[in-house]
């Protein structure tokens, strides 16, 4: 009875590389730190290039012809048209002194908040530059540039969404051209970590108007609004983005990678020439390890639908993994089906033996069980095989009872946690985590930033969390029921496997049976080097587990 | 009989407990690694100290080449030290308050020697459990030519020395840090025979050893 499930990983694999967005190669997880520049703003010390000297040292920069005078009467400053209103709608609730409006300050406060944030003073410049832009019409030359330092100072409090809201304004009123390239910057850094992808992918970079972009941005910014048309099945306009970039670069290779799996996705056949694309690919060395991985992943899963097992473990083989790192648990086991597929059962055994260890224990694997019994039962360990069976429903006891009772699954903790580690629930759930943080480290600023500042960035993040808390469960509720799928069809299976294991518990040996051959021991070469498995995992061990189980089987032929 | 049948009365559910634990665990598992570090032709560098004499200390630098036949055995073709001796208080309170002639105090001067290593343990450690370290301990038996100083004072380097057979016997641990590189500790002992069991000379040694010749 080989009808048993074997995972169908082409479609599952597409939808989540689909929904993932490869990492830039650029490592650095924060964002590049400010630095005073020549198309810095008018300040005295600092004054943009191309921009006649101020008149006078003191006074800020002339404001350029057209544009009203920054000793302009003091307007609040308005919110920008397309900012989500997290970001820019004054509270109607705010009491106190937030809800007055605000004072008039000194032109001079911009300079000072900007001498502030290069002497490290990143609290008090918040201060200094929030009480500029609230005071200041948004014509004024110093505006934009008060609100991109503005964000600066966020960002280096750790304070990352704040941050973007600031740099997104800067990126939908484009008021200063000079301010932009270096909003943009900083927004493609903040999209390494846990960011709002509505606010600052799909607003900013996907919505963007190419033109006028610099070299360092236009490549990002083409990729994300190829994306985009990607992920609504547009493939010819996002080919008209992807043309445009630059083929040595980043964003080429990861768009060869989107276009890719957006083929395979549509493909009701894998031909070998996608297999050779994702082998070159998973070779771009300007793709991150983790994207090169992917790349292997796909060419070993497409060569596991195409039931070419060597294939595919040669493509495991070559997926590199940092140090000591476990690696991922859908990785062995997949490579545990490809070598069952093989006939290669103690070599399958050993791989689930790595999927016991305490790294990938919060796994949601019901495959795993299934597997374990599938090998033991062809090994005629028929006691094992109803064991591990059995394993998985006494495992999953609870998350069945909840799926029986229907009962709300995302309440499950097992149920909720597989579906919150994967895919658009994962990103969703980081982003949510992020803001929870960002949020606690908010109140440590109160007394830095001041009342007003403080309470508007209280709002912020109240609004932000609520809204990313709204997506995530959104998220949450749709894949928790897949997980619950997966849970149920693989409870379904075990049933099967254990009415046939019983039957073969009971099945009569026939007079002059003899025991099948054994496999030969293993024997190890002369490079190589054993270490008895007592129950303690290392790192380093993960994927060279090998067992030693002998077959029970009987040979056919008996009396 | 009686004896016989209580036996395996009491053997009996032992056996049956060890069969049912196979029935439902069986098989062994075993983490099957390419070793990391494998040695080929090393050339060993080493100082160290010779503690043992209560009339002088040895500081001592040793040179040696070993070449590998497997990762368990090897041949320690030549090795070659040379000591440099510092007198103990005891000695200059004997020479100077009990007039005992120096002769009487026979010193290491240098010493080669070759010998056969064995290396039955090679192992692996968790530092700090943030990385993995890899080890190997082994034994060594050889002979060796010793040059001992009979005479005079060893500062001025006068006197007579002579030549002693010794048999050497050590102990060591060695500790990889790149494919190329690895530490090791070494204690060893020569027994000095002339006339029968003549003395020991002991010997610590902290040596960088250098492998060439590829380990992948």
């Amino acid at each position: 009875m080989r009808n048993f499930r074997t995972p169908s990983w082409t479609a599952a694999a597409v939808a989540l590389l689909l929904a993932t967005p490869v990492p830039a190669q650029s490592p650095a997880p924060t964002p590049v730190p400010a630095q005073p520049s020549a198309a810095a703003p008018a300040a005295p010390a600092r004054p943009p290039a191309g921009t006649p000297p101020a008149a006078a040292p003191a006074a800020p920069a002339r404001p350029p012809a057209g544009t009203p005078p920054a000793a302009a009467p003091a307007a609040p400053a308005r919110p920008p048209a397309g900012t989500p209103p997290a970001a820019t709608a004054p509270a109607p609730a705010a009491t106190g002194d937030a809800a007055q409006p605000a004072a008039k300050v000194d032109p001079k406060t911009f300079e000072d908040g900007l001498k502030d944030y290069f002497d490290g003073k990143q609290e008090q410049a918040a201060r200094k530059l929030y009480a500029f832009i609230e005071s200041t019409p948004p014509t004024d030359e110093n505006f934009a540039w008060a609100q991109y330092f503005l964000a600066r100072c966020f960002i280096d409090l750790s304070l990352r969404h704040a941050g973007a809201v600031y740099l997104a304004k800067v990126a939908h009123e484009r008021s200063n051209p000079q301010v932009l390239p270096k909003t943009l910057e900083a927004l493609k850094v903040l999209t390494l970590v846990p960011h709002d992808e509505i606010l600052i992918d799909e607003q900013i970079f996907g919505s963007l108007d190419l033109g006028f972009l610099p070299d360092s941005v236009s490549d990002y910014a083409n990729y994300q609004q190829g994306l985009v048309d990607l992920r609504v099945g547009n493939e010819r306009w996002a080919n008209t983005h992807f043309v445009k970039l630059d083929e040595g670069g980043v964003e080429a290779s990861r768009a060869k990678f989107a276009l890719l799996v957006t083929r395979l996705k549509n493909a009701k056949d894998v031909d070998q020439q996608t297999i050779d694309d994702f082998l070159e690919l998973s070779k771009d060395e300007k793709l991150t390890m983790e994207a090169r991985n992917e790349a292997r992943l796909a060419v070993a899963r497409l060569r596991y639908e195409k039931k070419d097992y060597e294939g595919a473990l040669k493509a495991y083989d070559l997926v590199q993994l940092p140090a000591l790192d476990p690696g991922r648990a859908t990785l062995y086991l997949e490579e545990a089906w490809t070598r069952y597929n093989l006939g290669q059962l103690r070599a399958t055994i050993g791989l689930l033996t790595t999927l016991d260890a305490p790294s990938f224990r919060d796994e949601f694997l019901p495959d795993k069980y299934i597997l374990r019994a599938l090998v033991y039962r062809d090994l005629c360990q028929y006691l094992p095989a109803k064991r591990a069976a059995k394993e998985l429903t006494r495992r999953f006891s609870d998350s069945l009872e909840s799926i029986r009772e229907r009962e709300d699954l995302t309440q499950d903790p097992r149920l909720r946690r597989a579906a919150a580690s994967h895919g658009a629930t994962k990103r969703s759930a980081r982003y949510l985590d992020s803001l929870t943080v960002e949020g606690e480290l908010l109140g440590r600023y109160a007394g830095g930033f001041g009342d007003r500042l403080f309470k508007h960035l209280t709002k912020v993040y109240d609004l932000a969390h609520a809204e990313a808390q709204r997506i995530y469960d959104q998220r949450l509720h749709e894949s928790v029921r897949d997980e619950a799928d997966k849970l149920l069809r693989a409870a379904e299976q075990v049933r099967l496997m254990e009415y046939e294991v019983g039957l073969k518990l009971y099945e009569r040996v026939k007079k002059g049976a003899k025991l099948a051959a054994q496999e030969p021991p293993l024997t190890l070469t002369s490079a190589q080097i054993g270490f008895k498995f007592d129950g303690e995992y290392w790192n380093d061990e993960l994927r060279s587990y090998r067992v030693s189980i002998p077959s029970r089987c009987i040979e056919e032929g008996g009396l | 009989m009686k004896r016989t049948i209580l036996l395996l009365v009491c053997l009996g559910p032992a056996l049956a407990y060890a069969q049912g634990e196979e029935l439902e665990n069986p098989g062994t598992v075993l983490a099957v690694q390419d070793r990391t570090y494998r040695m080929s032709s090393e050339l060993v560098l080493g100082i160290g100290v010779a503690p043992l004499d209560a009339f002088y200390k040895g500081l001592t630098g040793q040179v040696a080449y070993v070449y590998h036949f497997s990762d368990s055995f090897a041949w320690q073709v030549g090795r070659g030290l040379l000591s440099y001796n510092i007198k103990t208080g005891l000695r200059n309170q004997l020479e100077t308050q009990f007039g005992v002639s120096p002769t009487a105090f026979p010193q290491l001067n240098w010493m080669v020697g070759s010998d056969v290593m064995w290396t039955p343990i090679y192992g692996k450690t968790s530092w700090l459990n943030k990385s993995v370290g890899h080890f190997e301990v082994f034994g060594l038996l050889g002979a060796s030519i010793i040059n001992e100083r009979l005479a005079a004072d060893v500062a001025s380097g006068t006197g007579a020395t002579v030549f002693r057979p010794a048999i050497h016997l050590g102990l060591g641990a060695r500790v990889f840090t790149t494919k190329s590189v690895s530490f090791r500790l070494d204690f060893s002992n020569d027994f000095v025979i002339f006339k029968g069991l003549e003395s020991n000379i002991i010997l610590v040694q902290l040596s960088l050893a250098l492998n060439f010749g590829g380990t992948e």
